[in-house]
């Protein structure tokens, strides 16, 4: 596996420029969404997104997420963060240890907790065969989301507010992925979200409301 | 607070590949798609989407492909689902061999919990992201 080498300055080039994360929120204007979508509706292209042309109704062989690590630059640094704009909670931090799939690289990994979710999150510091930490790349996933307490619109709009009160700035929302105004920007799920980048630019949704096989069900029998 | 782990999206480089590795293995079920002709964010973010379900939420997993940027594998280490039941863990297998995937026994953190009655085992995705199947 080719490895890269990241200064301390680096920046992926998947992170949203600051003047169109300013600008974001016109997407929640349908005549906005329409007028981006114009070249596509002239051209025929135009199709469909809805949640509800996707019905979605038996279960899989997998029940849900439960663990998640990604790469970070400095444990002390990311738990600081996801403490202090999650809540969540320090479960334990191991020893260096061989890192499972890359020969040479060592791992030391902190594991964290959600309030029903026990150890869902490791923050993995990543080191090569000189012992060197490696900046991750952030460029491995788009975002992941975790579920606000409450899980409803206001328990998202509330941890917003509660966010930037601590000085912490969203990229994105609070949108609700949906097509219905005012908080709808067209997009599918259903969710509530709101999007912060964390110390490393791992993009963070903060989400409340998706959209459920039952809920979807009773929109469907309404329809 | 937050609660829980909800869903991630990941880059892959084949959208319909995955789909399939996904479907195949997993039984997971589209539930949406986000195209740069349906969605004016996509259109501007130059990317396009497949939505996965693990039957009650909307998406549990979304499928990423960015028209102009590489993905690699160097901010994700792992991740893991856990298996509804023996019968879908024992099919889950099944279905690994038959495509000829290989497949690590055990957790993917030697530091991870493991306690005696689960089962865990490893693999990967067509594009090299590393996932872990536990039973508990």
């Amino acid at each position: 596996m080719t490895q890269i080498k990241r200064d301390a300055n680096y920046i992926p080039p998947n992170v949203l420029p600051r003047t169109l994360q300013l600008i974001s929120p016109v997407l929640k204007n349908k005549w906005v969404r329409n007028l981006i979508l114009l070249p596509s509706t002239l051209s025929g292209k135009r199709f469909s997104n809805k949640t509800a042309d996707y019905g979605v109704f038996q279960p899989s062989r997998v029940s849900h997420l439960d663990q998640l690590s990604i790469y970070v630059k400095d444990i002390a640094t990311s738990r600081k963060w996801y403490e202090a704009i999650a809540g969540m909670t320090h479960s334990r931090t191991c020893e260096a240890e061989a890192h499972p799939y890359r020969a040479g690289f060592t791992i030391k990994c902190c594991y964290m907790n959600a309030k029903a979710h026990d150890e869902c999150l490791v923050l993995v510091e990543l080191r090569n065969e000189q012992g060197e930490i490696i900046t991750p790349s952030a460029m491995s996933f788009h975002h992941f989301a975790l579920e606000i307490d409450g899980n409803q619109f206001q328990d998202v709009v509330n941890f917003a507010t509660a966010a930037r009160k601590k000085g912490f700035v969203s990229s994105y929302g609070v949108v609700t992925h949906n097509d219905i105004p005012p908080n709808g920007d067209g997009e599918t799920g259903g969710n509530t979200a709101v999007y912060f980048y964390d110390p490393d630019y791992h993009l963070i949704e903060f989400c409340g409301t998706m959209d459920t096989i039952e809920n979807y069900k009773e929109r469907r029998a309404v329809q | 607070m937050v609660s829980k782990f909800q869903h991630l999206v990941f880059y892959v480089n084949d959208l319909e590949e995955s789909r399939a590795f996904f479907s195949q293995l997993l039984d997971l079920q589209l539930s949406a798609l986000n195209h740069p002709d349906s969605s004016a964010a996509m259109k501007m973010a130059n990317q396009e989407m497949r939505f996965m379900s693990f039957g009650f939420y909307h998406h549990d997993i979304c499928l990423v492909k960015h028209r102009k940027l590489q993905f690699d594998n160097d901010s994700l280490m792992h991740y893991t689902m856990v298996i509804r039941d023996s019968n879908a863990y024992d099919k889950i297998l099944e279905n690994a061999q038959t495509m000829g995937m290989s497949i690590k026994v055990g957790r993917m953190i030697k530091s991870a919990k493991m306690e005696n009655h689960w089962k865990a085992f490893c693999f990967q995705d067509p594009n090299n992201h590393w996932i872990e199947l536990i039973l508990k």
